[in-house]
């Protein structure tokens, strides 16, 4: 406990530094709120070069808004909510133009089939499973992208980040109760979306 | 409790969000419902198979490039102290604008009085062609360029500066602030590498600071980022902007002199993870066996495995 509040005073600090233009406390700030961006990004996107942009994207609102911000809530819901309402513009993007995020996209442009990547290494597992399994990852592959862009942010946010019901709520400038059902809509499509493939 | 508000809730008890109250009414009914035990089955199932999914992982190189990418980006923004504009001749340079019908060569060989620049242009063959005869003038900034769509005459506004030397102390504010300056001199390698020289030192000053990373950055002679980099090295540690400079050299440097002095620098970087898994991939897979080699000796002091 005495860590963390430690851990909070230390970014009081380089916020307030931060706000009265010290770059270098802000490049500190972002380190420590990065990575877990950058991550959601990529999950969301599967494009390092979409995730990229988003980053600078979110993080240089963060730098260009950091004046306005009075504490009111954690610096960490904050950047949240600016990263989840950039996903979110990119999701509705790409419903518009009907892509697949099936296939993970290089920096250098090239596509790669993560199921490629990652074959089942588990022992006994035989072809059958193996094919099993990769079909498995392409519906569910293909169900998330049929969410709506909330349902996908909820579901992601919940299932691969791990993050809390209250702090995704949060970030989406909703309640807890409202991100509880957006969660539970979105597991009932997936759950649906995959039935009959069990079958 | 009933049915309906356990199926609504499973998803959540496997995600560890009742409260405690709620959790253990839960799996008290599950104990007396086979339905509902079925139905926690049937989740735990969608739960394995939704995380079976491969999962992206942010890669060292990946980090590592969209941090400099915003570092890049964040200098790109108006800074709310004037220093940065003053000492910088290039946001000068920014505005201007030629006519297609003036081809010409511009650099940049001295100044003269306070934080003025001039510049020693020479006109080109198409010049002559408006009746402007070749000559070479000493210029201290343009001000105006204007064509007349009519008769397509360019009239060009520009200030004269006269050549000046100062001498002083290199502890000297204004001798500083012009061998900043002179680090960024686009013409003359030697002219930079000289200043880069005499400035390191300085690096505790923020517009020095500020110009060496610039020159570790940008500067296209390997001989002066290796200058640049040796006076930012002491401040690896402390300052995150020189950390990604030496990062983002050591990872995209096309001299392996620079990428081993960045190697160096960033081996007494203690407890910064993206540093540890860049030299540890580097470690791996990087080309260059010099590189390798010592990645892995890296390694080792930074105590990875």
């Amino acid at each position: 406990m005495v860590g963390q509040g430690q851990g909070r005073v230390n970014d009081a600090e380089l916020i307030r530094a931060a706000q009265q233009g010290d770059r270098a406390a802000f490049e500190e700030l972002v380190r420590q709120y990065d990575q877990p961006v950058l991550r959601l990004a990529l999950h969301l996107t599967g494009s390092e070069h979409e995730a990229k942009d988003i980053y600078q994207e979110a993080f240089l609102k963060v730098y260009r808004n950091l004046g306005s911000f009075r504490f009111e809530c954690s610096f960490y819901t904050w950047v949240y909510r600016i990263v989840t309402n950039l996903c979110m513009d990119q999701l509705r993007r790409r419903q518009v133009r009907k892509e697949d995020s099936g296939v993970r996209v290089t920096s250098e442009g090239e596509e790669v089939d993560l199921l490629e990547q990652h074959p089942d290494e588990r022992a006994g597992a035989s072809p059958e499973q193996e094919l099993m399994r990769r079909e498995m990852g392409k519906r569910i592959a293909q169900a998330l992208t049929k969410l709506s862009p909330r349902e996908r942010m909820v579901f992601e946010m919940k299932h691969y980040q791990g993050l809390k019901l209250r702090t995704i709520g949060e970030a989406l400038n909703t309640t807890e109760e409202t991100a509880k059902n957006t969660l539970f809509r979105a597991t009932q499509k997936l759950r649906s979306a995959l039935a009959d493939l069990k079958k | 409790m009933n049915c309906d508000w356990v199926r609504e809730n499973i998803s959540l008890y496997l995600y560890d969000e009742l409260a405690d109250d709620a959790r253990h009414e839960l799996e008290g009914h599950i104990e007396r419902c086979a339905g509902c035990g079925s139905e926690l089955q049937a989740m735990r199932i969608f739960h394995g198979d939704m995380s079976a999914l491969p999962q992206l992982e942010v890669t060292p190189n990946l980090l590592a490039s969209a941090r400099i990418q915003l570092s890049s980006a964040l200098e790109a923004l108006p800074v709310r102290r004037g220093w940065r504009w003053a000492l910088d001749p290039m946001a000068m340079i920014r505005q201007f604008r030629f006519s297609p019908a003036l081809a010409s060569v511009i650099f940049l060989v001295g100044f003269g009085g306070g934080l003025g620049t001039m510049y020693h242009m020479s006109t080109s063959m198409h010049a002559a062609q408006s009746g402007v005869e070749q000559q070479e003038a000493s210029i201290a900034g343009i001000r105006s360029i204007v064509q007349d769509p009519g008769t397509g005459q360019v009239r060009i506004d520009y200030e004269r500066a006269l050549p000046q030397t100062v001498q002083g102390s290199v502890n000297d504010p204004q001798i500083q602030a012009l061998l900043v300056m002179a680090s960024r001199n686009t013409a003359n390698s030697g002219l930079r590498m000289d200043s880069v020289a005499l400035l390191h030192g300085r690096q505790d000053d923020p517009a020095v600071r500020e110009s060496l990373i610039y020159s570790l950055r940008s500067d296209s002679n390997p001989g002066v980022r290796l200058k640049a980099e040796e006076a930012l090295a002491p401040m690896v540690k402390e300052d995150i902007r020189v950390r990604n400079a030496m990062l983002e050299s050591l990872l995209n440097d096309n001299n392996p002199g620079v990428r081993a002095g960045a190697l160096k620098a960033l081996g007494s970087v203690r407890g910064d993870t993206s540093v540890q898994q860049a030299v540890a991939q580097l470690a791996k897979e990087d080309p260059n066996d010099f590189i390798r080699q010592q990645s892995a000796r890296v390694m080792q002091q930074l105590g990875g495995k």
